[in-house]
């Protein structure tokens, strides 16, 4: 009953491989320009995990862990730690929690940078996290969820 | 100072583990030093509160909801403080002796010292949420206690029901407060100070024509009389008498069930005076007197019958406060001091003849004035002044509870039900109190017993039993007026107003004086005939615990079966719940209301292309639901998602188009995953009418969400925020992106719960897919192998998808 997952499809693949790179440096533009222009953590966030999503249905699982080789679920709670962070200088400052501070000048190609850029990023790191970890845990179950769409003729449900 | 000694008892609590090393010094003894302490701060308070002063130390925590922690320190509180921190050294010392051999005991004393606590936070608060907060501890921690000895079924039920119901009447007594705040504010006390105890109380008068104050009240009611175990609530106080004695006699005698008498005197200045406060507290106080006291003395097990004469002298208390007045507040401060003193005696000793003898039936103990000599004088002493004999504690604090009925000016049958009470009481105390003696002092010893090398304890276990019990021979018999000054605060913070009083032994022949002579005389009388008395059929005792044992059997029945209608463990089940409970509780309350509301915006400006992409979205829809295939389904449904986004485009709302877009990429790729599990093309296993059944109420969901949208969208019930976001997103936020101003620093704090909640999404797919793959591995999979039902293989491939479409899509 073990169905073989098969992941090869050439067009794909290549399409993959070419997006990859600039799919990843979207996501980081989309997190810094996010202050002034649409963009933020949240869809920097959802267009990185796109990409190393695509990777996975090109490549298979196996393929799209070795693209970040780090433990999403880390990941995924070192960005609510970088997020929540962010809201304690202000307590030093003996301000409300979560209290802004930004760098009066902007830095040239980056731009103002300030405590909510940081939380941003927090928020970034952990929407990568989840949404690729909830797909490589999908993929990996390849018993419960044979990707290939099964065809009628021989997709097994039983006849009621 | 008070919030230091609040937590000092909390943080010192586990040096209670101490108690399990060695050297054992600190076992006891050595570690009643910690409520000592406490004890000796407290004491050098006393000069403060007798000249009239008290002490309030607050800090602000959410000023805006009135959330402080606020500690004060009167008269009343004082008197509490004290006997809980004194007689918790006498208990803490008791206990290490009790329990020498116990390896637990350091568990126990950890309990004991948090309990303790808890009970000083509560009597220390001076604003109702943060007595709240410590009155919920102490149930938590004698719930502990009750349950010390795990391995026995009838601690853990004893346990399970002081929990439920002191747990179900703190719930209720949390509506009560916080709808006294509520009238507080309604009569013009600010919301920063509404909790605040004299605020609150300053205030009464005008609370009390407030429509919130009887409900209020009655919801106060509730929590005051479970805790302080008022019938027809008092059945778990016999029930936690399988706490072990140091527990009993510290919680279930002098301290934990008073926190319910504490809080009535408490609010009594401010909310009491009125017909519903008074009668109420007449009613239930003097009925538990007189109940406690009958059906106390029928037990058998010595623990039974003190745990009786408890939630009957509880009930006194609580009749004492109904009946209001100086007199009144000053017997209700009087009977804490002497019941506090008597009953913490009775209950330690009850502990010693356990811990010699090996039971506590007192069909089976007898003879022990041989043997036990010194436990049978501390017994005396403790049961005369139950039984208000004559120059001890308890005959003083009688005569005023006489008083309190015969002074009082309620209306005409009121006092006279009071005094009923008071001497019906007495006359029981007086039986219960010579059969508890002569069962076990007196006559011959049980043969069992003579096989036994029974003897008084040691010293150190001794002397716990033996302060009270002095303390209450020797306080009226010199230190009256010391007493008096104490006491007297304490009454005037009950009664409201600053006074004083002077307890005396004798001073004249009056009514009171001959009423409670003549109740010792016929209870002395009665006594002779207990025997008779006990065995007497009419006064049967009603078994309340049975009662709720048999309502929680059925409410356990009812959650089960509630449990396997509702969890099928099928997702279509679930929708269909969900859905039907939303139409039912949403839907209605919107025919009713919400019809006038609606309203339809015409705009005479739509674009072409605006129409179009409208258009698509029902197109989009019906495709969905006509697909032949899986993958055609899940192409029609993101198309509608497409259009959506497309929709927030024309709008000129480039953040949610893009997030939206990303999403809908992001769920078609999950819902491929997640289909592939079932075959490639739909075949229907459910019979038509299930089919139109379903339909028809998706289709009065949708309709009852388009009406909702319509009514509220043009509402003006708020003023809109955008503008206020819009003007200050560059000036405040720096930032010319308004929305990722809103999500990164207007509302930064819920941008924080969603990473969190989503980060729990993530964990909770993780468990199931991997607590699934577990469970394939035992040998019960093969049969699923061999006929693989779609969408039934198990629990994880359903539970799956709800997390994940419900998070990623929540997010848009």
């Amino acid at each position: 009953m073990q169905k073989q997952v098969s992941y090869e499809s050439i067009i794909l693949r290549v399409v993959a491989r070419l997006m990859l790179p600039i799919l990843l440096l979207l996501s980081v533009f989309m997190l810094l320009r996010g202050h002034n222009m649409p963009g933020g953590g949240f869809i920097g966030g959802l267009v990185a995990a796109s990409a190393i999503i695509l990777q996975m249905i090109a490549f298979g699982p196996q393929e799209a862990r070795g693209i970040i080789k780090i433990n999403y679920l880390i990941l995924a709670g070192v960005g609510i730690l970088v997020a929540a962070m962010f809201g304690l200088p202000a307590l030093v400052a003996d301000l409300p929690y979560m209290t802004a501070f930004w760098i009066p000048e902007p830095i040239p190609g980056i731009g103002k940078i300030g405590t909510p850029v940081i939380f941003d990023l927090g928020v970034f790191l952990t929407v990568i996290a989840v949404t690729t970890k909830i797909a490589l845990l999908l993929a990996e179950e390849p018993e419960l969820f044979p990707l290939a769409m099964a065809d009628d003729q021989e997709g097994g449900a039983p006849q009621v | 100072m008070l919030l230091l000694i609040v937590l000092f008892a909390f943080a010192t609590s586990p040096m209670g583990l101490l108690a399990r090393r060695e050297p054992r010094v600190l076992a006891g003894w050595g570690l009643a030093i910690l409520p000592l302490i406490i004890f000796a701060a407290l004491c050098a308070q006393i000069p403060v509160i007798t000249d009239g002063g008290s002490i309030v130390e607050a800090i602000p925590w959410v000023p805006a909801m009135g959330l402080e922690l606020r500690f004060s320190l009167d008269g009343l509180s004082l008197l509490f403080a004290l006997i809980i921190s004194g007689i918790g050294t006498l208990i803490v010392g008791y206990a290490g002796a009790y329990m020498e051999k116990d390896v637990g005991l350091g568990r126990f004393l950890v309990y004991m010292l948090l309990f303790m606590g808890a009970m000083l936070g509560l009597v220390l608060a001076g604003n109702v949420l943060t007595m709240f907060v410590f009155w919920e501890l102490t149930s938590v921690t004698s719930y502990l206690l009750i349950g010390y000895k795990h391995d026995y079924p009838d601690a853990r039920r004893g346990a399970q029901q002081s929990l439920l119901v002191t747990g179900f009447g703190g719930l209720a007594l949390l509506v009560g407060l916080l709808l006294l705040g509520a009238a507080a504010q309604q009569v013009g006390v600010p919301v920063n100070q509404a909790y605040n105890l004299d605020a609150m109380l300053a205030a009464g008068d005008q609370i009390k024509q407030t429509a919130l104050y009887g409900p209020a009240l009655w919801l106060i009611f509730l929590g005051a009389f479970t805790k302080s175990a008022q019938f027809p609530f008092h059945f778990w106080l016999p029930g936690a008498m399988q706490a072990p004695t140091p527990a009993s006699a510290f919680l279930h005698s002098a301290t934990m069930v008073k926190a319910g008498v504490y809080l009535l005197a408490r609010l009594a200045p401010g909310l009491g005076e009125t017909p519903l406060w008074n009668y109420t507290l007449i009613s239930v106080g003097g009925f538990t007197f007189v109940f406690g006291a009958i059906v106390a003395f029928r037990q058998n097990d010595i623990k039974a019958l003190l745990a009786y004469t408890t939630l009957s002298q509880l009930g006194g208390l609580v009749l004492m406060i109904g009946l209001g007045g100086k007199y009144g507040s000053e017997a209700l401060v009087t009977l804490i001091l002497a019941h506090a003193l008597y009953k913490s005696a009775l209950f330690m000793t009850a502990g010693i003849i356990d811990h010699e003898t090996g039971t506590r039936d007192l069909n089976r103990l007898g003879g022990l004035r041989h043997t036990m000599p010194v436990t049978m004088a501390i017994v005396t002493v403790a049961l005369l002044s139950q039984m208000g004999i004559p120059i001890l504690l308890g005959f003083v604090a009688k005569e005023w509870a006489l008083k309190a009925a015969l002074e009082s000016t309620l209306p005409a049958p009121w006092p006279t039900l009071g005094l009923m009470a008071v001497l019906l009481a007495a006359l029981g105390y007086i039986v219960a109190a010579w059969r508890l003696f002569k069962q076990s002092f007196l006559g011959a010893p049980t043969p069992e017993l003579l096989t036994r090398h029974v003897h008084d304890p040691k010293p150190a276990m001794l002397l716990s039993p033996a302060i009270p019990a002095l303390l209450s021979l020797l306080l009226p018999l010199g230190l009256l007026p010391a007493v008096s000054s104490l006491l007297s605060p304490a009454a005037a913070a009950v009664y409201g107003e600053r006074f004083s009083f002077e307890l005396y032994l004798y001073k004249e022949v009056n009514l009171a004086l001959l009423l409670s002579l003549g109740a010792i005389a016929l209870g002395t009388l009665l006594a002779t005939q207990e025997q008779r008395l006990a065995a007497h059929r009419v006064i049967a005792t009603v078994s309340g615990a049975e009662l709720f044992d048999h309502f929680i059997d059925r409410m356990l029945a009812l959650a089960t079966w509630m449990t396997r209608t509702l969890q099928s463990g099928r997702m279509r089940t679930y929708i269909l719940y969900s859905l039907l409970s939303f139409l039912l509780f949403v839907g209605l309350p919107f025919l009713a209301y919400g019809l006038d509301e609606m309203r339809i915006p015409y705009d005479a400006e739509l674009q072409f292309h605006e129409i179009v992409v409208v258009s698509l979205i029902p197109v989009g829809i019906i495709a969905t639901i006509m697909a032949r295939s899986r993958l055609g389904a899940i192409i029609a449904v993101s198309s509608v998602g497409a259009m959506v986004s497309l929709l927030f485009v024309l709008f000129s709302a480039a953040d949610l188009a893009l997030t939206q877009l990303l999403i809908e990429v992001l769920s078609t790729v999950f819902l491929l995953f997640l289909f592939s599990v079932l075959p490639a093309r739909f075949r229907s296993f459910s019979p038509a009418w299930v089919r139109w059944r379903d339909a028809g109420i998706a289709i009065l969901f949708g309709m009852l969400m388009t009406g909702l949208v319509l009514a509220t969208a043009p509402s003006t019930m708020f003023p809109p925020l955008a503008p206020y976001f819009l003007e200050n997103s560059l000036a405040g936020g720096k930032g010319a992106n308004v929305v990722n101003v809103i999500l990164v620093d207007f509302r930064g704090l819920d941008t924080m719960g969603e990473i969190t909640v989503l980060f729990i999404a993530l964990l909770s797919i993780y468990g199931l897919l991997r607590f699934r793959t577990q469970r394939n591995a035992l040998p019960l999979s093969g049969n699923e192998q061999q006929r693989p039902l779609p969408g039934a293989t198990s629990n994880g491939s359903h539970a799956a998808p709800v997390p994940t479409a419900g998070s990623s899509r929540e997010e848009a």
